[in-house]
Formats: C-alpha cells, sequence, structure tokens
C-alpha cells in the first residue's frame, strides 16, 4: 500500500517544489544584461536621494517579467494535465481545442483594425486574443456535443479541423497585411514575454489560481475519468458535469494564458508529460506539481530569451521548443519502460 | 429477498428494439449467466442495470427502489460493473485503479482513510493481485488485468457486481480461475453476481440461474430458470439457430455447437465422455 499517495506525501512534495520554484525565481531575478546585487534591492527605492538603479529594475522590469512567467508557466501546464486527462490522450496540449488559432486570429484582427484605443494601458491585442480563444473553444465544444455528447473522438477532430481552418485564414491574413504592421503579431505568434502591469498581473494571477484551484478539487474525479467515461459513471462521478467544469476552467486559463504571452508552445504538453513519468498519473498530486514544475521551467525560459542574444531578445516561445523537445526525450527514454508507456 | 427486479423491461438503439418486454428477479447473493445469441442485447442488458442508458419503458427495482431513483453515488455503492478488460491510456498502477473504487464513498477531494485502505488490500489479497499491486496495466496479461477490474469491483464494495464477458478473451485456465473466483465472492462475501457470458457450458456450472435472452419476433423471449432446465438443447438450437451435440461431464450436460463441416457427431445423444 505504500505506493498510494497520502496527505502527508503530497504535501511534502508540493512544499519541495514550491522552494525549489522560489529558489529558480530568486535566481533569475538576479541574471541579466544588467548586473544588480540583492542588498541594493533591498534598501529600497525611496531611501535615498539618488536613485535606486538596482531596486528599480529589479521592482519594475525583472520582478513583473518572472511573475508574468510563473503565472502563465503554471496555467499552460495545468490546462495541458486537464486536457490529456479529458481527452484520454497523452499527445493533447491547452491548444487542441483551437484555443491558439482562436486567439491567433483574433491578434491578426486587432492588428488590422490599427489599434488606436487602450484597455488598462493595454494593446487590444490580449482583448482580442482572449475573446477569440473562448469563442473558438465555444464553437469546437459546440460541433463536439453537435456529434455525440461522450464523443471525445469527436471534440478532438472538431478542434483539429478548427484549428487548420483558422490558421488557414490567419496565413491570408498574413498575405494581404501591410509588413510594418506584421511584426508585432509575428512575435506574438512564436510566444513573447513583455512587462506587464503588476494591475494586470494580479488580476490575471487571481484568475488562474481560482481555474487552478477549481480543477484541483475535482481532481479526483479527474482520475476516473481520464480511465474512461463510463468507468467514471458507474463508480459514481456525475460525469457530465464534472467535464463541463474542467473543459470551462482548462480553456479559461488557457485563453488568460495566451493573451498575456502569445503561444508558448511545449511547456502544456512536456511538462504534464515529465511530472507523470516520475510520479505516476494520479491528479491529486499531478496537478500541483505540473503547474509548480511549468512555472519554473517558463521562468528559465524566458530568463534564457532575455539573456542569450542581450541586449536584443528572443521570443520565448522559441526557447521553450528548442529545449522542451530533447528534454522531453530525455525523459521519455529514462522513464518510459518504468512506468509501461510505451509497451502496450 | 430480490435485488434486482426487472419488469416489463424494453430498449430499442433508435429503430432497432433490443430487448422486448423483459421480466426477471435475482435473488439477492445469487449467480445468474446471462446468455443469448449476438445483439440479443445482454451487453444492453448490463448497461441497464447501472443506467448507463435509460430503459424505453419498463422499470428497474435494485434494492427495492427505482433506478432511477438513485443518486449517480448512491447506485455506485450498489452495482459495481466489470466491463472487458483494457489497458488504460495513462500508467495507472493496480493499487491506484483499486482504490479509484471507493470514490464513491469519499468526498469531493479527500484521500483514501485507513479504512478504505484495508478495503483495497482485502480486494487485492481475495483477487490474488497483490503480488503486482505495484505494476502499471499495462504490464499485466488480459487474465491478470481482468482480475484487477474484478478487484476493482470488490472493493466498491457494493451488493451487485455486473460483469459483460469477462473471460472472452481468456485461456481455459484463466476461465476457471475467475468463474472460481466471482463463485468465492459469491460464497464468501454474499455477493449478487450477475455475468453475461458466450460460455453457457461453463457457466452453466457456476450460476443457480440462467437467463436466457433472444428468439425470433413474436416468440417467447426470455427464460429464467435452473441452468439444466433453461438451456435445452432443442430450445439452444432454436434461439442460437445452430445444431448442437450434447454429452455429460460429470452429472452436467455440456452442449457443443455443429458447424456443416463437423464429422459425425450429428445426433443430440452424441457420446461424448468426461474426463471426471
Amino acid at each position: 500500500m505504500k505506493e498510494l499517495l497520502t496527505v502527508k506525501k503530497l504535501t511534502a512534495r508540493i512544499a519541495v517544489a514550491i522552494v525549489l520554484l522560489v529558489l529558480v525565481m530568486c535566481v533569475c531575478s538576479l541574471v541579466g544584461t544588467q548586473r544588480i546585487s540583492l542588498s541594493a534591492v533591498f534598501a529600497g527605492g525611496h531611501s535615498q536621494q539618488t536613485v535606486n538603479t538596482d531596486y528599480e529594475i529589479f521592482v519594475h522590469v525583472r520582478l513583473p517579467r518572472i511573475l508574468l512567467a510563473c503565472v502563465v508557466g503554471a496555467a499552460l501546464a495545468y490546462a495541458g494535465v486537464v486536457f490529456q486527462g479529458l481527452l484520454r490522450n497523452p499527445l493533447a496540449d491547452p491548444y487542441i481545442l483551437g484555443i491558439s488559432s482562436g486567439a491567433g486570429l483574433g491578434v491578426m484582427i486587432a492588428v488590422m483594425s490599427g489599434y488606436s484605443w487602450t484597455l488598462w494601458g493595454r494593446s487590444p491585442i490580449t482583448v482580442f486574443a482572449f475573446a477569440g480563444a473562448l469563442l473558438t473553444v465555444w464553437l469546437v465544444w459546440l460541433i463536439g456535443r453537435f456529434t455525440g455528447r461522450a464523443n471525445m473522438t469527436g471534440l478532438l477532430l472538431a478542434g483539429v479541423v478548427v484549428n487548420a481552418f483558422f490558421s488557414a485564414v490567419i496565413m491570408f491574413l498574413t498575405s494581404v497585411v501591410k509588413s510594418d504592421q506584421l511584426h508585432s503579431t509575428i512575435f506574438w505568434l512564436m510566444g513573447n514575454m513583455t512587462e506587464e502591469s503588476f494591475f494586470v498581473l494580479w488580476v490575471c494571477g487571481g484568475c488562474v489560481l481560482a481555474g487552478i484551484v477549481v480543477l484541483f478539487c475535482i481532481s479526483g474525479r479527474l482520475n476516473l475519468i481520464s480511465l474512461g467515461e463510463d468507468e467514471a459513471t458507474s463508480m459514481g462521478v456525475n460525469t457530465v458535469r464534472t467535464r463541463t467544469i474542467a473543459f470551462a476552467a482548462a480553456a479559461g486559463i488557457t485563453a488568460i494564458a495566451v493573451s498575456l504571452s502569445g503561444l508558448i508552445g511545449f511547456v502544456g504538453l512536456i511538462v504534464p508529460h515529465g511530472v507523470r513519468l516520475i510520479f505516476g498519473p494520479d491528479h491529486r498530486q499531478l496537478l500541483p506539481l505540473s503547474a509548480i514544475t511549468g512555472s519554473a521551467m517558463l521562468v528559465i525560459a524566458d530568463t534564457f530569451a532575455r539573456v542569450v542574444v542581450a541586449p536584443a531578445q528572443l521570443p520565448v516561445g522559441v526557447v521553450t521548443a528548442i529545449t522542451g523537445g530533447p528534454i522531453f526525450l530525455l525523459l521519455l527514454t529514462r522513464y518510459a519502460r518504468k512506468s509501461g508507456l510505451l509497451n502496450k | 429477498m430480490n435485488i434486482i427486479k426487472v419488469d416489463g423491461l424494453s430498449f430499442g438503439y433508435s429503430e432497432v428494439e433490443v430487448l422486448r418486454k423483459l421480466s426477471f428477479e435475482v435473488e439477492s447473493s445469487s449467480f445468474l449467466a446471462v446468455a443469448g445469441p449476438n445483439g440479443a442485447g445482454k451487453s444492453t442488458l448490463i448497461r441497464l442495470l447501472c443506467r448507463e442508458l435509460r430503459p424505453k419503458s419498463g422499470s428497474i427495482r435494485i434494492d427495492s427502489a427505482a433506478i432511477e431513483s438513485y443518486t449517480a453515488r448512491d447506485l455506485a455503492r450498489k452495482v459495481a460493473v466489470v466491463r472487458q478488460e483494457f489497458v488504460p491510456v495513462f500508467g495507472f498502477t493496480v493499487t491506484e485503479v483499486v482504490a479509484m473504487a471507493r470514490s464513491p464513498y469519499l468526498d469531493t477531494f479527500a484521500f483514501e482513510s485507513r479504512t478504505d485502505r484495508e478495503i483495497i488490500a482485502e480486494a487485492l489479497e481475495m483477487t490474488e493481485t497483490a503480488k503486482f499491486a505495484s505494476r502499471t496495466l499495462s504490464q499485466l496479461s488480459g487474465g491478470e488485468r481482468q482480475r484487477v477490474f474484478i478487484a476493482r469491483a470488490l472493493a466498491q464494495d457494493t451488493p451487485v457486481i455486473l460483469l459483460d464477458e469477462p473471460t472472452s478473451f481468456l485461456d481455459l485456465k484463466h476461465q476457471v480461475g475467475i468463474y472460481d473466483l466471482l463463485k468465492k465472492m459469491q460464497l464468501e462475501k454474499g455477493k449478487t453476481i450477475v455475468v453475461v457470458t458466450h460460455d453457457i457450458n461453463l457457466a452453466g456450472r457456476y450460476c443457480d440461474q440462467c437467463l436466457l435472452i433472444g428468439g425470433a419476433d413474436g416468440e417467447k423471449n426470455c427464460f429464467i430458470g435452473k441452468p439444466e432446465d433453461v438451456l435445452a438443447p432443442e430450445r439452444i438450437e432454436r434461439i442460437f439457430d445452430v445444431k448442437v451435440a450434447v454429452g455429460k461431464a460429470g452429472r452436467k450436460k455440456i452442449i457443443i455447437p455443429l458447424g456443416k463441416f463437423a464429422d459425425s457427431v450429428t445426433d443430440t445423444d452424441a457420446d461424448l465422455t468426461s474426463t471426471e
């Protein structure tokens, strides 16, 4: 019975993971083109007559960006776990139901409209991406429902088709749009982090955290659903309700992540896989550990993106894609035999 | 006492009628085998009994309450289902799969208590799956995997266990092993076992009652009773539309289907001898 998860074991693992995450955040916040010292940061911003540059950089440049990476990484990895479980498909990722192309189309429309207005000091790109993502998921969900209530294959295919169609529309718009408008769109499509205001961070971080808590509460039922809908029903799960809540929450947090930082690939695929390979598929543990790991991974990736070609910056999506692939292969070869993932 | 009471049950998929006015009762702590040709609605019956499907007409009562009156959780405390064994997509271990059966007794977010763990351990022990408890399901053979799903049904701690062709992909030894296990669960734990099967000879030796469904429209389509009465050779020939040879193994009759090319044994009094 030692392999069954207990509260004690779970709490201990989460605690260790959080400590590691905080360590990663501390180290990454000190890395950058401008060397800053912690002691100068702790001296505060207003104690001296002169401007404390280290403090200013830490608080207004590094910290918001690291917090943003935390929120986005957690949301993507978490949503990845939920979509993989719900669709019973280990190749699913947060973008599988068309969120990426829907948000991308929203961004294209925002760029073409030649944005002249702002919301909370942000360009309409964020708002359009968010709306595009949610509308697309809703559309895919409707098509999936039409093909049959418990039919996950129908939902998957609907996602693939809508994704392909919207991508085609994006390509078309890219080819007709004036080239000076394209740069921001392309950076967005590659997944890019910028410094956010604390207000945006708090609102979005709060929403993501709410989604995370809701999904964590139903994680025991996600275990049963990941075994099969019929199995879950006969073990007392209200599958329709659980599935709807899970889809809505996962789509919501993905949409937030995407509208904040564009299409960052691989995090939502690799992190759930890696954590599952090491700690097993129990969602009560898989979900929190994936969120923390996702945060840490994106904080590190974004630090690379800031530093590697300094003073210029890479889109973080490029870093996650280039590093994510090999890391995933390493994990797979090391643990696949142990977990029986490949010997079906 | 009757734990399952089915009255005038009919069901159809869109236009095709599958079950027609089925009525029968299952006594508590008894062993019922359900037999019948392909498409007669055996699996449909199982799915109706666990409310995966809703009947077109007629009623099902479980433990003297209408099946519709149960919440999903409460029904999961009355009826456990063992479907044909499969490999889950994700690498759950045997213990984890069996532990999931405790879900109808747990709060929304909770961990298995000491009592739950004892029940899980007991289910693993009884089904002889404890020795590979920490392996994932993909690392087991079909027969071992089927025992895991039976262990899960046992850990679900329900009075009724429904099984849909639990032995269809198993070799002879494992077939008998599964039936021995089911009988043990009936006798030692007082479970009511309902098993859908094509193996009328094997099921006939273990069950207390046999339900035979199927047959052409307009005829009587449902027979229930002691297996030796229900599984009469003439009735088998008519309902399954096949010639059979009958022999004896010990005191029980055994029935073997004959195809076009079956040699010499055309007489229903064929001289099959048993090794018992």
